[in-house]
């Protein structure tokens, strides 16, 4: 009797925690989740990130006035090839100044990423809800005394995947579809400027513009659209052949995330 | 080169950490926990502000395919024609310049030989002083008859010129003057508009509280019929005098505008009076006094010059040596003293000319200055409407995000994302969200 009291008071509170479970599923909601974010504002707001920026803006404009000095007495040809020479020069400077920074901000993240058992970590911006945030900590690491110490191991196999936007639009495709619709739009840029200059009142001017926009979304539609529409039907299938719930592109992607670029473009081709 | 540098940071973070993913091995759902996503631009069109977001990208297009296009106003015809024009009305001020001073040359000159004429009398030199005098008057009325008709031509040009200097004048003022009156009632209207979505956002927000309570209760099956038409009710209600408090204030906006464009009329009729006698005083005074400087001229008077020789290579008056030595004395004063008179208006004439020139200098850098206002102007307007439309995109974009989080927060949902590229097994929570956001239309 007692055993079989004991064995369903045993199951009662199983089930009253089960129960208490499943009604309370916000309760430490974002504990659960191994994806993280981090404010990139809040970071390059730092102040060694700040003051390298103020020494980039200073050797921009000296580079600035030396283009100036010289390009007032050189040809065409001499004026491009000084600007290329000291656009080169200026990313030299930004990969000396901001590089040590950037390595320390990678460690930071890894470190901390680490730390919290996180395998990707975004950009806060498209975070609506959930998540780790874990600026604050990265941002006590960069500021604190010493150097952070990198992970021992490389990030956990997340399940968010990411593609490089740009890579993919230059598959042939897609290229073609943009170039297109580019061109397309110049033109109308073009000759709707053209109209609103004798556009005589504001009626005028909104029927202009309603019309400009609608060429161009028909011209969307029947040029970007199925580009577009293959790519995400392409992007999905490899997400879905590895297991992935969401994929991102590449810009949102701070740390970690399952790059898919390579099987996106290959699927295209 | 800060934004710049801002970009590279960033996009340099984004570097760092995805080199570490590159020995990451195959993916496994390895999330805990369920990940959403909501397609937000899809939310936001659904946004019962979106109207108004639209409307600041339909102005910020505009602005952009008009104001922004590269030297677009430079180019601008109109302005070219202008510049043309002032470059013409310089050079044909240098011209009537030079005209008015030979004019004024002929006139000294026929004073000068009157007055001669007059020392040759009372010093009753006999036939061969009065014989000098008879052939340089006839010659100087020769001269006189020819220089009073090109004169009448002049005057005739210049006064068919400024008419028409008139009258574009008038154009470009009144053109002026409706322009900035159209700015003013705009930028008005757009100020109007972001206080009404304020308000209706406002409204929206104070009542977020309890308009979520009332649908909450309204979402419980075990709600019985008279409680659920009290909820109901209670939600009209809201609706109801957040519409009320919205449609006062767009009426009292309204009057406010109306109120306004009367007051911009009547100060654009009255600025162009203004305007209008200022053009026509300015030009009768200019034919006035170009009437006044033919007027010597055109009096032929009749009088002898002495006589005219080159003198290394100039042109120079010499009295004639058989007269008495008195007499040309006397007359070779009086040639000096005409000079130094001729030679004291002449500088005025120029002064006057210099005066014009600067004049129209100082309109074509008026000229260029309207394009570089204009553009600058534009640019400003953009930055200030790009500022409003993104504080707008934000306030939406906040509301959103209270509603998303409190679908995921019912349905278990641990991380909700946005921007995705392609959704896979993630939940879709956009329908639910849509749902909520169509629910503030009512």
């Amino acid at each position: 009797m007692l055993t079989s009291f004991s064995r369903g008071k045993g199951a009662a509170l199983a089930f009253a925690l089960a129960a208490a479970i499943l009604a309370t599923p916000a309760i430490g909601a974002t504990d659960l989740t191994d994806i993280g974010s981090i404010d990139q504002n809040a970071l390059a707001a730092l102040p060694q990130f700040q003051a390298a920026n103020r020494q980039l803006a200073d050797y921009g404009n000296s580079l600035q006035k030396q283009f100036s000095a010289h390009a007032a007495h050189a040809s065409q040809a001499d004026q491009q090839k000084l600007y290329g020479q000291l656009q080169a020069e200026m990313a030299d400077k930004q990969r000396a100044v901001l590089g040590p920074l950037f390595q320390r901000a990678q460690v930071a993240i890894a470190s901390v990423a680490s730390s919290h058992n996180l395998s990707v970590v975004v950009d806060k911006r498209i975070v609506v809800y959930g998540g780790q945030d874990i600026t604050g900590p990265v941002r006590d690491l960069l500021t604190g005394v010493g150097d952070p110490v990198p992970p021992v191991s490389t990030p956990k196999p997340s399940s968010i995947g990411y593609v490089d936007q740009q890579a993919i639009d230059q598959t042939p495709k897609v290229k073609a579809a943009t170039d297109d619709f580019m061109k397309f739009k110049n033109d109308q840029d073009a000759a709707t400027r053209d109209k609103l200059k004798s556009a005589k009142t504001d009626a005028d001017r909104d029927a202009i513009l309603t019309a400009y926009r609608k060429t161009l979304d028909d011209r969307q539609n029947t040029t970007l659209k199925p580009a577009v529409d293959a790519t995400r039907d392409a992007i999905s299938a490899v997400a879905k052949s590895k297991g992935l719930v969401l994929v991102i592109d590449r810009g949102n992607i701070i740390y970690g995330g399952t790059d898919i670029t390579t099987d996106v473009t290959a699927k295209l081709k | 080169m800060r934004l710049c540098v801002a970009i590279v940071a960033a996009a340099a973070l984004a570097a760092c950490g995805r080199t570490a993913t590159t020995t990451a091995p195959a993916a496994v759902a390895s999330a805990n926990g369920k990940v959403g996503y909501v397609q937000m631009d899809e939310l936001v069109r659904k946004h019962p502000l979106y109207d108004q977001l639209a409307r600041y990208d339909r102005s910020i297009e505009a602005f952009d395919l008009t104001a922004t296009a590269p030297r677009a106003l430079s180019a601008d015809p109109h302005l070219r024609e202008e510049a043309k024009q002032l470059e013409q009305q310089l050079h044909d001020a240098a011209d009537r310049t030079q005209k008015l001073l030979d004019q004024k040359q002929r006139q000294y000159q026929l004073q000068e030989s009157q007055a001669i004429e007059a020392a040759l009398r009372g010093a009753g030199s006999g036939p061969t002083a009065a014989q000098i005098a008879g052939r340089l008057n006839a010659t100087a009325r020769q001269q006189e008859g020819g220089a009073g008709l090109q004169a009448q031509r002049d005057y005739q040009a210049f006064q068919a010129q400024v008419r028409k200097q008139d009258e574009e004048q008038v154009v470009a003022a009144q053109k002026a003057l409706a322009e900035r009156a159209d700015r003013t009632f705009r930028a008005k209207s757009d100020e109007l508009q972001s206080k009404e979505s304020a308000l209706s956002l406002e409204l929206a927000n104070e009542d977020a509280a309890q308009r979520l309570a009332l649908r909450t209760k309204l979402s419980s099956l075990a709600l019985d019929d008279a409680a659920r038409e009290d909820a109901q009710k209670q939600l009209a209600a809201l609706d109801r005098k957040e519409a009320d408090a919205v449609g006062a204030q767009r009426n009292r906006d309204q009057q406010t505008l109306l109120a306004l464009s009367a007051q911009l009329k009547a100060q654009v009729e009255k600025d162009l009076r203004t305007q209008v006698d200022q053009i026509h005083k300015r030009s009768i005074a200019l034919l006035s006094q170009r009437q006044s400087a033919l007027a010597g001229p055109a009096s032929g008077i009749a009088g002898p010059i002495v006589q005219t020789t080159v003198v290394n290579g100039k042109p120079r008056a010499v009295v004639n040596p058989s007269l008495p030595p008195a007499l040309r004395t006397q007359i070779q004063k009086l040639h000096d003293d005409y000079q130094k008179r001729f030679q004291n208006d002449a500088k005025t004439t120029i002064a006057e000319f210099t005066k014009t020139r600067e004049e129209l200098s100082r309109r074509y850098a008026q000229l260029q200055g309207v394009d570089v206002s204009a553009q600058s102007g534009a640019n400003t307007q953009i930055e200030a409407l790009r500022k409003k439309r993104s504080d707008l995109y934000d306030q939406i974009t906040a509301q959103i995000d209270r509603e998303v989080r409190l679908i995921a927060q019912q349905r278990g949902v641990s991380v909700v994302l946005t921007d995705v590229v392609a959704p896979a097994d993630g939940v879709d929570l956009t329908p639910d969200a849509l749902k909520d956001i169509e629910s503030l239309h009512e």
